[in-house]
């Protein structure tokens, strides 16, 4: 059976006059990372805390595994982890009791939740500070240990908010080594960030927010080339082109300027940037007959655009 | 992990039979550790480590010690042969431990909840496998091993008293028994509290309301206690005090299986049924109560019992009512996977099921059950006494106040859920919004009436007049009163003003009333079938008025039943 691990179907939450979710749909299914980007107050920690059962849409329904967030939390529960954007720690309690405890509270008894508690200090790298008090744990440490927490009982989907705020790039690599060995055992994670870069190798689609509504979806690939044309300034359906040559850039500049479809060209030393109204065996062409012309040609790229863009030219900076 | 358990099992053949009974019991040990409720096991591991409990029990140990010498000079003084010391010893423990039990550990209770929900801990623990039944059990069964312990630090010390002259043993127990017992439900009274608000504000608010609220029950048992121990003895060799006792408990269980069943709704999801069980508790109390009555009727012979007994049950459906005319008036799909469908079940478990309509009949028809079983029950009593019951003493002003205080709780809760569905449309409002509308309602009336009455007169005559309408107090008053004079026009235009609003009430309900069953969804049939293959075997029982439809599948809309 096909179903999608986690399931937005037109999901709305108003705050009062502030719709913080509206109308938003898609599926994850199993074994996918699926990243939500979004501005600050774009609606993903809203939309988070619906799928983890800790909020109601407004209309709308989510499902986890086919069971309704509204009508069948309980169910929801058991086969969700959530790591929400707070630490949630308690005092007076160390990393082992503080995970025996959720661990206990997900019904895990005796040598499962033995067995449990230590796949997940591995795995996390905690099993150093086990009787460490929670309150001397360090950012990352802690960040650690809510995302074991939240894998404690083998959820099937994961549900992250946020994960990667305050760690160190080591950290944030060994982040991505965890999600990545995640999703390949089947779980399907749902992941928000702003690190932008963070989610472009983490995820095989992103979503992008913006007040509360979903702008675009779609594997990183798929987006980076339905982006490609669309230079910052001018016509959109013009592709920005960045090209080397050895020592001839103004000569390339000219030879440029007096041709069709080329535009806005700007030489700087031995770099020649412009743009190109064409498609992709356009840009071949025009390098074959740069290269016949005897310019000795060195680089030749159509400027992809990074995740970081399309997200600039998605959103539009309006913060709610 | 299969082949450790083996060889370890194996092990264990080899020992001699007192290492086998070691090994079992240190299992049994282990498996009730493991079924222990883990927020208890949390709980208890972080209160023991807390700071506040550690002060709380220092002080205590010092207070009881500073008291134990003073007991101890006591002792060695000459007068201890003539002076009995035990009383003096046992107030001062009692109090020593007071003040941690009916203060300390409930407000731990309070802020230990509370602080859970401020900081987001509550969410994680919400998202678990927990029941909220499982957590409120487990933060009063912490308050209980909190208790145990400041109870059981102090135990020799009030063991010490016991040697004293002037005390006996069912009067130590009875003392610290019911102090625990009031502790453990000022603990549930205070974990209900935690549930009703997040934001600090309000907790701030709650809690200052809590700790009067321990101080004036902590107060009013101590000089219960003082009384006791230096003015009296306890009655323990009469009946009647053992009975007392009993009926005490009963109420007591029954409160406290109201508190956790309210605090364990607030604190599930929102789509749950919140309100049936707690609804089935408040009709076991009124059970209890009329049984209770009866009994105390029978035996004292006097028909101001009923008043008594009728006067609480009165306040008591106006609070509850109150705050079950609060819910919300639409059901979750959730909990119509599981109302009744047949055609008797929809007529005496509609009244079960949650919502605002239903809650405000549900009390309003409790109480005139009430009313009913209590005039019946003074009737047969009268009768049984060979007495001319409609002649008794005071049996029309009885009548009098009960169908009063009925039309006036029909009245009152109506028109309060009328002005909370109103404000709905504008605002969220929770129940305890609802009681509120509803105590601003009962203190308008008062306040109106006497206006208008001083208005109309001035200020000499005082006399009651039909003025005084919507002054329920001072009506029923007048009504219980045999030299009372209600005019005729009162009881006629309240019980008509109650039968108007009852009627719009209910109108206003029937889309509650008319609420059909909900098919559950297939995945979820789906899951139980693999969850639970057993419940899917078995087909059909005997067919009975009763009887759902056996397999929770099948449950689709079947065609209303047009009653209500
Ligand atoms: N409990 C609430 N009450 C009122 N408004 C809320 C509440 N929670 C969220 N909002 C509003 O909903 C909108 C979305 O908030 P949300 O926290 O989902 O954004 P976000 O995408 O997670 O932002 P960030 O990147 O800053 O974490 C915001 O405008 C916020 O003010
Ligand atoms: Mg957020």
């Amino acid at each position: 059976m096909n179903r999608p691990m986690i399931e937005l179907r037109r999901v709305h939450r108003f705050f009062g006059d502030t719709r913080a979710v509206d109308d938003v749909s898609f599926e994850i299914p199993a074994g996918e990372v699926f990243g939500y980007i979004g501005p600050n107050g774009a609606g993903k920690t809203t939309s988070m805390r619906i799928l983890a059962t800790l909020d109601v849409p407004t209309y709308g329904d989510a499902f986890v595994d086919g069971f309704s967030v509204v009508n069948d939390p309980d169910r929801v529960r058991r086969r969700l982890g959530f790591m929400p954007d707070y630490y949630g720690t308690y005092a007076n309690v160390n990393c082992t009791e503080y995970l025996d405890f959720f661990a206990r509270a997900y019904g895990l008894i005796g040598r499962e939740r033995a067995k449990s508690l230590k796949y997940v200090m591995d795995f996390t790298g905690l099993d150093g500070l086990a009787e460490k008090p929670i309150r001397g744990l360090s950012k990352g440490m802690k960040q650690r240990l809510c995302l074991g927490r939240a894998m404690i009982h083998d959820p099937s989907v994961l549900i992250l908010d946020e994960p990667a705020a305050g760690l160190d790039p080591r950290a944030r690599i060994e982040l991505r080594r965890m999600i990545r060995s995640l999703a390949s055992d089947g779980k399907a994670i749902l992941i928000s960030s702003h690190i932008l870069t963070e989610l472009d190798e983490m995820c095989d689609r992103v979503g992008i927010l913006e007040q509360g509504t979903l702008l675009a979806t779609g594997s990183v690939a798929d987006m980076q080339d339905g982006m490609r044309a669309t230079p910052q300034v001018g016509d959109p359906s013009m592709t920005e082109i960045h090209a080397r040559v050895l020592n001839t850039g103004a000569s390339l500049g000219h030879w440029l300027a007096d041709r069709d479809g080329i535009s806005h060209v700007v030489v700087d030393g031995e770099i020649v940037r412009f743009t190109y109204a064409g498609d992709r065996q356009a840009e071949a062409a025009l390098l074959r007959e740069m290269v016949l012309a005897e310019f000795p040609v060195v680089e030749f790229a159509a400027r992809t655009k990074s995740l970081e863009d399309v997200f600039l030219h998605v959103t539009q900076g309006v913060v709610q | 992990m299969s082949a450790g358990d083996v060889t370890y099992s194996e092990n264990q053949n080899g020992d001699d039979a007192s290492g086998k009974l070691l090994y079992q019991l240190e299992q049994k040990l282990e498996r009730i550790g493991e079924r222990l409720n883990p927020i208890l096991v949390k709980e208890v591991r972080q209160a023991l480590k807390s700071r506040m409990f550690v002060i709380v029990f220092a002080l205590m140990l010092i207070f009881g010690w500073a008291w134990s010498i003073f007991g101890v000079l006591l002792v060695l003084s000459p007068g201890v042969y003539y002076n009995p010391g035990g009383p003096t010893m046992l107030c001062g423990y009692f109090f020593v431990l007071a003040v941690p039990l009916i203060v300390a550990v409930p407000l731990m209770a309070f802020w230990s909840l509370a602080g859970e929900r401020d900081d987001g801990t509550f969410e994680l623990v919400s998202i678990t496998s927990l029941t909220a039944r499982q957590i409120v059990t487990g933060k009063l069964g912490s308050a209980i091993v909190q208790m145990i312990v400041f109870s059981s630090a102090l135990s020799p010390c009030i063991a010490f008293t016991y040697l004293l002259r002037g005390i006996d043993i069912i009067t130590v127990f009875w003392v610290l028994g019911w102090t625990v017992l009031i502790s453990i439900l000022l603990s549930f009274f205070a974990i209900c509290f935690a549930t009703i608000s997040r934001s600090v504000m309000w907790q701030v608010f709650l809690s200052v309301v809590l700790v009067l609220a321990f101080l004036i029950a902590g107060f009013s048992w101590s000089s219960v206690v003082v009384q006791t121990l230096f003015y009296g003895s306890l009655p323990v060799e009469t009946g009647e005090f053992w009975v007392m006792n009993l009926f005490v408990m009963m109420m007591y269980l029954s409160f406290c299986l109201l508190f956790t069943l309210a605090a364990a709704g607030k604190l599930s999801f929102p789509s749950d049924n919140r309100s049936t069980k707690i609804r089935y508790a408040m009709i076991i109390q009124q059970l209890l109560w009329v049984g209770w009555m009866i009994a105390l009727a029978l035996q004292e012979r006097d028909p101001g019992v009923f008043l008594v007994f009728a006067s609480c049950a009165g306040f008591y459906w106006l609070v509850m009512g109150a705050l079950l005319s609060g819910e919300s008036p639409q059901l979750s799909p959730r909990a119509r996977r599981d109302l009744p469908q047949s055609f008797l079940g929809r007529m005496v478990g509609t009244w079960f099921n949650p919502g605002s309509g239903t809650g405000y009949i549900f009390a309003v028809t409790s109480f005139l059950g009430f009313i009913l079983v209590t005039a019946f029950f003074e009737i047969t009593i009268a009768v049984g006494d060979g007495i001319n019951w409609s002649r008794s003493r005071g049996f029309d002003n009885r009548l009098m106040f009960a169908g009063l205080a009925w039309a006036y709780l029909t009245t009152y809760l109506g028109i309060g859920r009328l002005i909370l569905l109103f404000l709905r449309r504008f605002y969220q409002l929770g129940i305890v919004a609802s009681l509120l509308v509803q105590v601003i309602l009962l203190v308008l009336g008062i306040l109106l009436s006497a206006s208008a009455q001083v208005l109309v007169n001035g200020f000499q005559n005082n006399d009651y007049t039909a003025l005084q309408l919507g002054n329920w107090a001072w009506t029923l008053a007048e009504a219980s009163d045999s030299r009372g004079r209600l005019p005729l026009e009162v009881p006629i235009l309240i019980f008509a003003s109650a039968g108007v609003v009852f009627f719009v009430n209910v109108c206003l309900s029937l889309p509650e009333i008319k609420a059909v069953r909900e098919a559950t969804p297939d995945r979820v049939i789906e899951e139980e079938k693999e969850l639970h293959p057993e419940r899917f075997t078995e087909k059909g029982g005997p067919a009975n008025p009763w009887s759902d439809d056996p397999s929770p599948g099948s449950g689709a809309e079947k065609p209303s039943s047009p009653e209500g």
